[in-house]
């Protein structure tokens, strides 16, 4: 069942340009060149119930925007948004009661003070029973340990507590989707881990999950399903093992040779890159040469120490699907 | 009463915050009282050296200055982080943290961000305004409550401005100077607007009713009030309508920032 039906979303606004150095801004002072930004252009989708949905993209590509009115923050220019049965900016008040958000880069913790202190207020704030509120904050800081960082003042944690802290706070009210806006940015493989066997075990309990992230091992890791969005335009929808054979059916194939290479075509296929002189890396399409006849082709054409054979790696089937759309 | 709790644990959380810094919050408030209780000194000055008001004493001036502060305390307190905390969520591009929340952002910002040091500023004009009322005496019981009507009546003028302050960063993002041009047009409230021309006491009555937040509820405690007065109380109450009004109307322009 759907939980989540975007129809031909449009976010537009309008900006100043006002060119650099001096001059330009003397001259921006007195004239202002309007520029129309269209951050995202026609996007529709939907998001079935306990998915957890990975949005990729480039750097301004409109994935933010997208997110942020899905949470109800931001208006949309045109187009229609239902969430749970809600329009999100129209009803936010009753609709963000049953969603939570964390944004990596924006802290919804007080500053000044432990996040203990934050939590209790966030339990006034959505009315949170008692009982219910401390089960609950004891299961979220036992599965993240952070008892003691609980009573610390925001301030001297690292970006890891805090982040596990953000988490917490996010979900307290048990929301039934969390929308996260790159929530692993800046922090260290194990913060990194914790967070996502956090967003797991969430999701085993079946909360809906909205995740925008620039690490790729994110959406490996956590995502059923990906959108990519690109100059503020949908590129692909699908599941991740689509988008993985979406390039076909290929391997990387990496090997050290016996001899320096001089440039030469290795088993019929062009090689993609060489680290140094004896080791190179090639992109073999299975569909048009298996691996039997291109390793047959390979040991005619040149001889080599070592070989690893990979599947093409994420970065690359996501780089190529930015610079095609 | 959910808003009530809500805005006891709020400020609680307010307090602890301002108390994280102990000597940021002892000079601060120091200084906030300091600052603002040297201005009576001026009157003082004005007076000794044989100028006047014309029609007020000292002490009847002292007293108008002394509400002026009670007031402008309450709403620094109350109010005024309205507009620097607005101010710095869209210039930053974090509002969403605050529209996330399942409460009306202008109570949630009101709640969490209480300017405590200004405590000091109230509790300075009350001790002032106690000190000029033993000297000018008070005009009854009636009088005392016409003051708290007025006195409500000015917050409301000081809330509308806040809130038209904070309003217009939505817009026009980075106004810092703004708040300097309210804070100038409210200093007419600090002295009897007998003293000011026709124009300026039309536009402090009946325009932004800045002469509610300081002169007319002190003309009550001293029996000075024109009846008529007591028709400011419509554009004070119409002003701080405008100021809720417009300013969830502006949060519909909010557009964050890059991500």
């Amino acid at each position: 069942m759907s939980i989540i039906q975007v129809e031909n979303l449009v976010k537009s606004y309008t900006t100043y340009k006002r060119g650099s150095g001096f001059g330009d801004s003397v001259k921006s002072f007195f004239k202002r060149e309007k520029v129309d930004v269209h951050a995202v252009k026609d996007i529709s989708f939907e998001i079935e119930e306990g998915c957890i949905c990975g949005i990729l993209g480039p750097n301004g590509a409109g994935k933010s925007t997208t997110i942020k009115m899905l949470c109800g923050a931001l208006y949309p220019t045109a187009g229609k948004i239902d969430v749970m049965g809600y329009s999100p900016a129209k009803d936010r008040v009753k609709y963000v009661k049953r969603i939570g958000a964390v944004f990596g880069q924006k802290s919804q913790l007080i500053w000044d003070i432990p996040p203990i202190d934050s939590f209790a207020m966030n339990q006034a704030i959505y009315d949170i029973p008692d009982d219910i509120y401390e089960k609950r904050l004891k299961e979220m800081v036992e599965l993240f340990d952070i008892e003691e960082v609980i009573h610390k003042p925001t301030r001297v944690l690292s970006l890891g507590e805090r982040m596990k802290c953000e988490f917490v706070m996010a979900m307290l009210h048990k929301p039934e989707i969390v929308f996260l806006d790159e929530p692993t940015i800046g922090l260290d493989v194990i913060a990194k881990t914790k967070i996502r066997e956090f967003i797991s075990e969430m999701n085993r309990q079946g909360t809906t999950f909205i995740l925008t992230t620039h690490d790729l091992e994110d959406v490996e890791q956590l995502a059923h399903r990906v959108i990519i969005i690109n100059h503020g335009e949908k590129v692909f929808d699908n599941t991740l093992e689509s988008l993985k054979s979406t390039l076909g059916n290929k391997k990387i194939i990496t090997l050290t040779l016996a001899e320096p290479y001089k440039g030469e075509t290795l088993g019929g296929v062009e090689v993609i890159r060489g680290d140094n002189a004896h080791k190179v890396s090639l992109e073999i399409d299975l569909d048009k040469q298996g691996i039997k006849e291109f390793l047959d082709n390979l040991s005619e054409t040149v001889s080599f120490l070592d070989i690893s054979i990979k599947e093409l790696p994420m970065d690359m089937i996501i780089t190529r699907i930015y610079n095609e759309a | 009463m959910k808003h009530l709790k809500l805005y006891r644990i709020c400020l609680r959380t307010a307090f602890s915050q301002a108390l994280a810094y102990r000597a940021d919050f002892v000079m601060g408030s120091l200084i906030t009282l300091l600052s603002n209780i040297l201005f009576p000194l001026v009157t003082v000055l004005i007076y000794a050296n044989g100028a006047t008001f014309p029609g007020w004493n000292m002490w009847e001036v002292l007293l108008v200055q002394s509400v002026y502060s009670m007031s402008t305390g309450l709403a620094s307190m109350v109010l005024s982080s309205i507009v620097w905390v607005t101010m710095d969520h869209i210039r930053g591009g974090s509002f969403e943290t605050v529209l996330l929340k399942p409460i009306s952002p202008l109570f949630f910002i009101m709640a969490t961000n209480c300017d405590v040091q200004s405590i000091s500023l109230f509790a300075g004009g009350v001790v002032m305004a106690v000190i000029s009322a033993c000297h000018t005496g008070v005009a009854g019981i009636g009088a005392i409550g016409s003051f708290l009507l007025l006195f409500v009546a000015g917050f409301m003028v000081l809330c509308g401005m806040d809130l038209i302050m904070a309003a217009i960063s939505f817009k026009w993002v980075g106004n810092s100077r703004i708040p300097e041009i309210f804070d100038s047009i409210s200093n007419f409230g600090k002295y009897p607007l007998s003293i000011f021309p026709q124009a300026v006491r039309v536009f402090a009555v009946m325009v932004i009713p800045v002469a509610m937040i300081g002169f007319f509820p002190a003309s009550a405690l001293l029996g000075r009030l024109d009846p008529k007065a007591y028709l400011s109380i419509i554009p004070c109450a119409l002003f701080m309508c405008f100021g809720i009004w417009l300013y969830n109307k502006m949060i519909l322009l909010y557009e964050g920032v890059g991500g």
